[in-house]
C-alpha cells in the first residue's frame, strides 16, 4: 500500500438500519484522478454509500481509508476537512439566503470567513460561471431554477478544492447545457488529480464519463470494470442479478370494463401528457427510479394530490376524482409510509382496521364492538394475520403484518381500484407471498390493481403491465409478453431493450 | 403589483415600518407634544425594554426554534440586580455588568442546550425555563423592593444629551451589525431555514443554535437592565407582562416563526408598533384590558400578514 495518492477507499463495509441490512459487503476504492461511476437500483445502498462517505452515517464495520490513511467518521464538517465534499441527492439549498451564502454555507467557521468576503464573492462568481450564465450573487437561492440551485450546490462543493469530490445524481436536476459544463469541470478537475464519484440514473452520462464503473446491488460491490470493459448489458445484468425469476401467477380470467381513467394528466410542465386506462380485473404496476414521476401518478389516480389533468371513476356515472374523494369512489389507497401516513400507532389492530369502515358498526347512535369483531375476523382469517388478540396494540405487530391489517382496512371499504404505494416494503418474504396471493385473488374477482413497487422481481411475477416512469413522464410500457427484470431496469437507465431476449 | 409585493418579501420589516408611521401619526395628533425633546430620554426609556426584549426573541426565532422565556429573563436579571447585587454591595457597574450579562447568557445557553443537544421542542423546553425564571424571580423579591441610588440611572435618563436608552438598544443593534459581518449570522439563517442544507454541508448546527439562544439570553440580560434603570425598583410582576412581547415584536417585524428570515431591524419597528399601540391607547383613555386585546390583534395581524401577503409564493428549496 502506498501511502499517499492511493485516493479513498472503503472494503468491506456494512450498514444495518434497524433490521433491514443496506450494506453488507461493499467494496469502492476511488482513486485521483478518475471518475468513478457508482451504478445500482432502488435500494442497492448507493445513498447509504454515499452517506458514509458523505460522514452523515457511520459504517457498522469495515475499512474506510483515505490515502491510506483510516477516516473516522465524525459528520459533514470533519469530512469536509479531510478534502472530501459531497453534493447530496436532494437540492440543499436554504431559499431566502443568498447565492453567495449558500454557496460558502459550512465552509466557514460559527464566526470567522475562511476567506475575506471580497475574496468569496470573487471565487464563488469565477465558479459559478463554469457552471452557469448570468445568475445574480445576491438573489435569494429559491428564486433560481431548480437547475441553478443544483449547480449552487455543486459549486458549494468545488469552492472547497476537495480531493475526493462525490455527486450524488447531481446531474438529475441540471439542463443539458449546465450537464455539459460540469462535464468539462470533472474533466478538468481529474486532470488535476482530483477523484470523482459520479451517480447517475442515465446510462449516456454514465458511458460518457466514467472512466471505471462499479455495480452495487443489494448493499454488495457485484462487478468494478474499467472504462476499457465497459458493456451497457453486462452493467444492467449484474445489477439485476441473474438469480433467476420468480415463477409468475398464471391469470387467464378476461378484463373487464375500464374502472379508472386519467385523460391529460402531466406531472411537471412541459412533460408528455399521460393518458391511462384501468380495466377490471388488470393489474398495473408502477416502477421507476425514486421520484421520476410513478408515486406522483398513483397520488393523482388516488385523488390525494391536484394537478393538470382529469382523472375519472369510470364504473357507473363518469365522476372526476377530485382531491380527497377517491375513498367515497371506490378507489383505495394504501400509501407508501406505513408510520405517519396510515397507522395509528397507540391504537389497537382492531382500530386501526375498522376507522374507516366504523359506520358498518354502528346500532343506533353507538358502536356494536361485536360485530366490529367479527367484521374484522373474516379479514384476519382471509388475509392470513398472524396476531395475538384484536385489542393488542398494533405496534405489536410485524411490518408485513401490520401491511395486511392496513390491507384489509381498505378492503372493507369495497374498492372497485385499488391503489398500492410500494405495500411489500420492509415485508418478509413469506408474508409477501401471502399478499401476492391476495391481490392475485382480488384481480381474478374483477378488482383493478396499480401497484407501484420499488422491487423489480416483483413486478415481473405479478402484473399484467409495467409503466417504467423517468422524469416525469412515461417512458415506456412493457407488457406482460416482455416482461423481464433486464427490460425494465434497463427501462430505468433510459435505454429501451426492443430486441428482447 | 408583483414587484411591490416583491419589495415586501424582500424587506420584510416594511410593513411593521409603515404600522409604526401611521400608529407616531396617530399618537401626535392625540398628544402634540409626544416628541417634545424634553420627553424624549423618558420616551426611550419606556421603548427601551420592548425593544430589548423583542432583540432577545429573534436569535433563537431565526435559528428555527423559539424561547418564550426571554422576557421573564428579563424581569429576573432586573430582581437579580435590585433585590440581591445591590443590597450586597456588588453593584458597581463592573461587577454587575459581567455577573448579570454572563448569568443571562448563560441562561439563555441552558435553553439552548434543552433545545439543540437534549432535543426538546423549543416551546417546551423554553416553557420550562419560563417557570423557573418566574419562581426564582418571585422567590429573589417577593414584593418590590426598591433600587439604592446607582450606576443605571442615566440609561433611562440621558448621558449628557445622548438619551440613554440609545445605549442599551445601540449596544445590541451594533454587536448585531458586526455579527452580520463575520460568518455567524450566515450560519444561523441557514440553520433555521433548512437544518438539512446546513448540517449536509457542514455547518456545527448544534452549537449554532446553543449560540443563538445565548445570544438571545445576552440580549435579555440587556434588557433586564434597562429595565431596572427604568424602574428603579425590582418588579418580578412584570414577567408575565413581557413574557410573549417579544415574540409578538418579531413577528409583527418579518421574522418568520419557521426561521432562516428576519433580523433586529423588523424586532425594532415590531416592538415599536407594539410600544406605540399601547401609548395611543393609554392616551386616548382606552382602559388597560383593551390594550391587551389590541396586543393580541396585532399580533395575528402580523402573523396573517407574514403568512400570507409574504410567504405564499415562496420557492420551497425542495423540488
Amino acid at each position: 500500500m502506498s501511502e499517499s495518492r492511493e485516493g479513498l477507499r472503503l472494503a468491506n463495509v456494512s450498514k444495518r438500519f434497524g433490521a433491514t441490512r443496506a450494506l453488507s459487503d461493499a467494496h469502492l476504492r476511488i482513486g485521483p484522478g478518475e471518475v468513478h461511476t457508482l451504478l445500482g437500483e432502488n435500494g442497492s445502498g448507493k445513498s447509504t454509500l454515499v452517506k458514509i462517505i458523505g460522514g452523515v452515517h457511520r459504517p457498522d464495520d469495515g475499512e474506510f481509508t483515505l490515502d491510506g490513511a483510516t477516516v473516522q467518521q465524525r459528520g459533514p464538517r470533519r469530512m469536509n476537512a479531510l478534502g472530501i465534499a459531497v453534493v447530496f441527492q436532494e437540492v440543499l439549498t436554504a431559499a431566502s439566503q443568498s447565492v453567495l451564502d449558500n454557496i460558502w454555507l459550512g465552509s466557514d467557521g460559527l464566526f470567522v470567513r475562511k476567506l475575506s468576503l471580497s475574496k468569496q464573492r470573487r471565487r464563488a462568481a469565477e465558479t459559478l460561471g463554469r457552471l452557469v450564465d448570468g445568475v445574480d450573487l445576491d438573489a435569494p437561492a429559491g428564486q433560481l431554477s431548480l437547475s441553478e440551485r443544483q449547480a449552487v450546490c455543486i459549486v458549494r462543493a468545488l469552492v472547497r478544492e476537495p480531493r475526493i469530490l462525490i455527486l450524488d445524481e447531481s446531474t438529475a436536476a441540471l439542463d443539458v447545457q449546465t450537464r455539459d459544463r460540469l462535464f468539462a469541470e470533472m474533466r478538468r478537475l481529474t486532470a488535476e488529480g482530483v477523484g470523482i464519484l459520479f451517480i447517475s440514473h442515465r446510462m449516456d452520462e454514465v458511458q460518457e464519463i466514467s472512466d471505471r464503473v462499479t455495480v452495487l446491488r443489494s448493499g454488495r460491490t457485484i462487478s468494478s470494470v474499467d472504462r476499457a470493459d465497459l458493456r451497457i448489458p453486462q452493467l444492467i445484468a449484474d445489477m439485476t442479478g441473474t438469480s433467476g425469476h420468480f415463477e409468475r401467477s398464471e391469470r387467464d380470467h378476461a378484463l373487464g370494463d375500464s374502472t379508472l381513467r386519467a385523460q391529460n394528466v402531466r406531472l411537471r410542465a412541459g412533460a408528455v401528457p399521460i393518458d391511462f386506462e384501468l380495466r377490471g380485473g388488470e393489474m398495473v404496476g408502477l416502477a421507476g427510479l425514486e421520484g421520476q414521476g410513478q408515486d406522483a401518478f398513483l397520488k393523482r389516480l388516488s385523488g390525494l394530490a391536484a394537478g393538470a389533468g382529469l382523472v375519472t371513476r369510470v364504473i357507473g356515472p363518469d365522476i372526476d376524482v377530485r382531491q380527497g374523494n377517491g375513498a367515497k369512489l371506490g378507489v383505495a389507497y394504501l400509501p407508501r409510509e406505513r408510520r405517519g401516513e396510515s397507522l395509528f400507532e397507540s391504537m389497537s389492530i382492531r382500530e386501526n382496521f375498522a376507522l374507516p369502515t366504523l359506520r358498518q358498526d354502528r346500532r343506533g347512535p353507538f358502536l356494536d364492538a361485536k360485530r366490529m369483531r367479527e367484521r374484522f375476523g373474516e379479514y384476519v382469517s382471509a388475509l392470513g394475520i398472524r396476531l395475538g388478540t384484536q385489542d393488542d396494540p398494533i405496534s405489536s405487530l410485524s411490518g408485513g403484518s401490520q401491511q395486511k391489517v392496513l390491507l384489509a382496512r381498505w378492503l372493507a371499504t369495497d374498492p372497485k381500484v385499488l391503489l398500492l404505494n410500494d405495500p411489500t416494503r420492509g415485508v418478509d418474504i413469506m408474508t409477501k407471498r401471502e399478499i401476492y396471493a391476495t391481490l392475485d385473488r382480488l384481480c381474478a374477482d374483477g378488482m383493478s390493481v396499480v401497484m407501484l413497487s420499488s422491487e423489480v422481481e416483483e413486478l415481473v411475477e405479478l402484473v399484467d403491465r409495467v409503466l417504467v416512469f423517468r422524469d416525469q413522464e412515461i417512458f415506456t410500457e412493457i407488457p406482460r409478453e416482455r416482461l423481464t427484470t433486464e427490460a425494465i431496469v434497463a427501462a430505468y437507465f433510459g435505454q429501451s431493450t426492443e430486441r428482447a431476449a | 403589483m408583483s414587484r411591490f409585493l416583491g419589495l415586501l418579501r424582500r424587506h420584510a420589516w416594511a410593513f411593521a415600518l409603515v404600522l409604526a408611521i401611521a400608529l407616531l401619526i396617530a399618537n401626535l395628533m392625540v398628544s402634540p407634544n409626544f416628541l417634545s425633546p424634553a420627553r424624549l430620554p423618558a420616551t426611550l426609556a419606556t421603548l427601551a425594554p420592548f425593544v430589548l426584549v423583542g432583540f432577545a426573541s429573534t436569535p433563537s426565532i431565526l435559528s428555527g426554534g423559539v424561547d418564550v422565556s426571554v422576557g421573564p429573563l428579563a424581569t429576573f436579571i432586573n430582581c437579580l440586580f435590585v433585590a440581591v447585587l445591590l443590597p450586597s454591595g456588588i453593584g458597581d457597574w463592573y461587577a454587575a455588568i459581567p455577573i448579570l450579562l454572563l448569568t443571562a447568557a448563560g441562561i439563555g445557553a441552558m435553553t439552548g442546550v434543552l433545545v439543540a443537544v437534549v432535543r426538546l421542542h423549543p416551546v417546551v423546553a423554553s416553557t420550562g425555563v419560563l417557570f423557573v425564571l418566574i419562581g426564582l424571580s418571585i422567590t429573589i423579591s417577593k414584593s418590590p423592593v426598591s433600587a439604592t441610588p446607582n450606576w443605571s440611572d442615566p440609561l433611562a435618563q440621558s448621558f449628557g444629551w445622548i438619551p440613554g436608552a440609545l445605549v442599551t438598544m445601540g449596544v445590541v443593534a451594533l454587536g448585531w451589525f458586526f455579527l452580520r459581518r463575520t460568518a455567524f449570522v450566515a450560519n444561523l439563517l441557514a440553520t433555521g431555514e433548512s437544518d438539512v442544507s446546513a448540517y449536509g454541508s457542514g455547518v456545527n448546527v448544534t452549537a449554532v443554535r446553543i449560540l443563538a439562544y445565548a445570544l438571545g439570553g445576552l440580549f435579555a440580560g440587556i434588557a433586564g437592565i434597562a429595565l431596572s434603570a427604568l424602574l428603579q425598583s425590582s418588579q418580578s410582576s412584570l414577567a408575565t407582562t413581557y413574557a410573549l412581547l417579544g415574540l409578538a415584536a418579531a413577528v409583527l417585524g418579518g421574522t418568520a416563526l419557521g426561521g432562516g428570515k428576519g433580523g433586529l431591524l423588523g424586532t425594532f419597528f415590531g416592538a415599536l408598533v407594539i410600544y406605540l399601540l399601547q401609548q395611543l391607547l393609554t392616551a386616548a383613555g382606552v382602559q388597560p384590558s383593551l390594550v391587551q386585546f389590541a396586543y393580541g390583534f396585532a399580533l395575528v395581524v402580523g402573523v396573517l400578514v407574514g403568512a400570507t401577503l409574504l410567504n405564499s409564493r415562496r420557492v420551497r428549496s425542495r423540488a
